[in-house]
């Protein structure tokens, strides 16, 4: 047998001992391709309504994991009860990203409108973190159906409306009475406000300050 | 990182033209190690030449060890690689087919082609027995093969996952068979040139 195809064997022999110590083929994080990302941003499956996420930190969904996008100043303020706030800057640094790769979370982004926390999903989306939800409207939608919610006019009160909005005076009680809420899986605590600072809107809010 | 094109990251024009240049260095490897020759490649199969088993293996290991471990420096995904499901009837059959083809013809598909650049004639009369193999088989798809074309299915198949073991030891052990292959091989060669002649190995190229 020829030196040459000894060396060959010898590097071989080699490469296949370094694979034992290596583990098992997993699917590696990639770039999210253009094509797959423009079908998941129309898709509108990330987001989730205010009362949805209402419903499950009254009940004390011990799964849910509310994430505020938003600067530290705009958390001080006011933010959801349980929420921790990572800046939309700030998500891919660090152990941040790790919240997006748990199967235990069921994480929901937010911000004061949609769109901070939209670019917030896009971006964790983008290097193939599960971007979790969003929340639909954000806080100023939060204000206008959780925190001040209006009765339905009588002529297009339907009986889903009115139970709708039982709900939501319900809730409404529940959020701004005088017993705090602890979420369950808050890394922080929750800061201590009164009243949550966002603009009164009289009309649906589509967009937000974020 | 990679694989480029299943990511978006490389346009169709771009990954035709890469191909292209990727097939044009195969040929020019295949022909440069003597797979152009009919009497070397079908040397494998009466034991006076152990290339081909040589070649192929090192091919495949080289690939098998650094696919494995470029993919756990984060280099390439290798589960965006492409590799097909397993149907074990018709590939056992095709593969006996192949072999047979390939001893009697003394090609396979792509040394055909290689060695048909280069002008043989028998290269040539091979490729188009492979077109008449291929056309035929178009042609009476539906009547006789596509019941044995699916049959023997078992999706894609990760033959450590198969045989639960782990990827790295089953690459361990893929490299041991190969190399005890290539001494055994060797030994065949060398016994077989024991008993030639200057004059029949230089009338059999190797």
């Amino acid at each position: 047998m020829k030196r040459r195809e000894v060396f060959i064997m010898g590097v071989l022999l080699i490469g296949s001992i370094i694979s034992i110590f290596l583990p098992d083929v997993k699917p590696l994080k990639h770039i999210i391709g253009p094509k797959q990302l423009l079908y998941e941003i129309n898709k509108q499956g990330r987001y989730i309504t205010t009362d949805e996420v209402a419903k499950m930190i009254m009940e004390k969904d011990p799964v849910l994991l509310l994430i505020d996008v938003r600067s530290p100043e705009e958390y001080k303020k006011y933010t959801l009860d349980g929420a921790m706030n990572i800046p939309a800057d700030k998500i891919m640094e660090g152990d941040n990203k790790d919240y997006f790769n748990s199967d235990v979370y069921n994480v929901v982004l937010f911000s004061n409108g949609s769109s901070l926390a939209d670019q917030t999903w896009l971006r964790l989306r983008s290097y193939d973190y599960k971007g979790g939800k969003v929340l639909k409207g954000g806080l100023n939608e939060w204000y206008r159906t959780i925190l001040n919610p209006q009765k339905p006019a009588d002529d297009i009160l339907t009986a889903k409306l009115e139970k709708q909005y039982l709900f939501r005076k319900g809730a409404q009680i529940y959020f701004t009475g005088a017993t705090p809420v602890a979420g369950k899986v808050s890394k922080k605590s929750k800061p201590v406000v009164s009243k949550p600072i966002v603009k009164h809107k009289k009309k649906e809010v589509t967009g937000g300050c974020g | 990182m990679g694989p480029l094109y299943p990511q978006d990251l490389l346009n169709p024009e771009y990954n035709l033209l890469i191909g292209a240049l990727i097939g044009v260095g195969f040929g020019f490897l295949l022909e440069a190690s003597g797979f152009t020759n009919t009497r070397k490649l079908a040397g494998v199969f009466y034991g006076y030449d152990a290339t081909v088993i040589k070649v192929f293996f090192t091919a495949a290991l080289t690939a098998l060890i650094g696919l494995f471990i470029m993919h756990n420096m984060g280099i390439i995904d290798i589960t965006l690689t492409f590799y097909p499901k397993t149907f074990w009837i018709p590939t056992l059959i095709g593969g006996a087919i192949m072999g047979l083809g390939f001893v009697i013809g003394g090609f396979c598909p792509g040394t055909s082609l290689s060695a048909a650049a280069t002008g043989k004639v028998d290269a040539m009369a091979f490729i188009g027995g492979v077109m008449l193999g291929i056309f035929g088989f178009i042609f009476t798809y539906e009547s006789l093969w596509k019941s044995l074309r699916i049959s023997g299915k078992m999706g894609k198949v990760d033959i450590a996952q198969w045989i639960g073991i782990k990827e790295g030891v089953f690459i361990f052990l893929f490299t041991i068979i190969a190399i005890l292959s290539f001494v055994v091989f060797q030994k065949w060669q060398d016994s077989w040139k024991r008993k030639m002649d200057d004059s029949d190995i230089d009338d059999l190229g190797i």
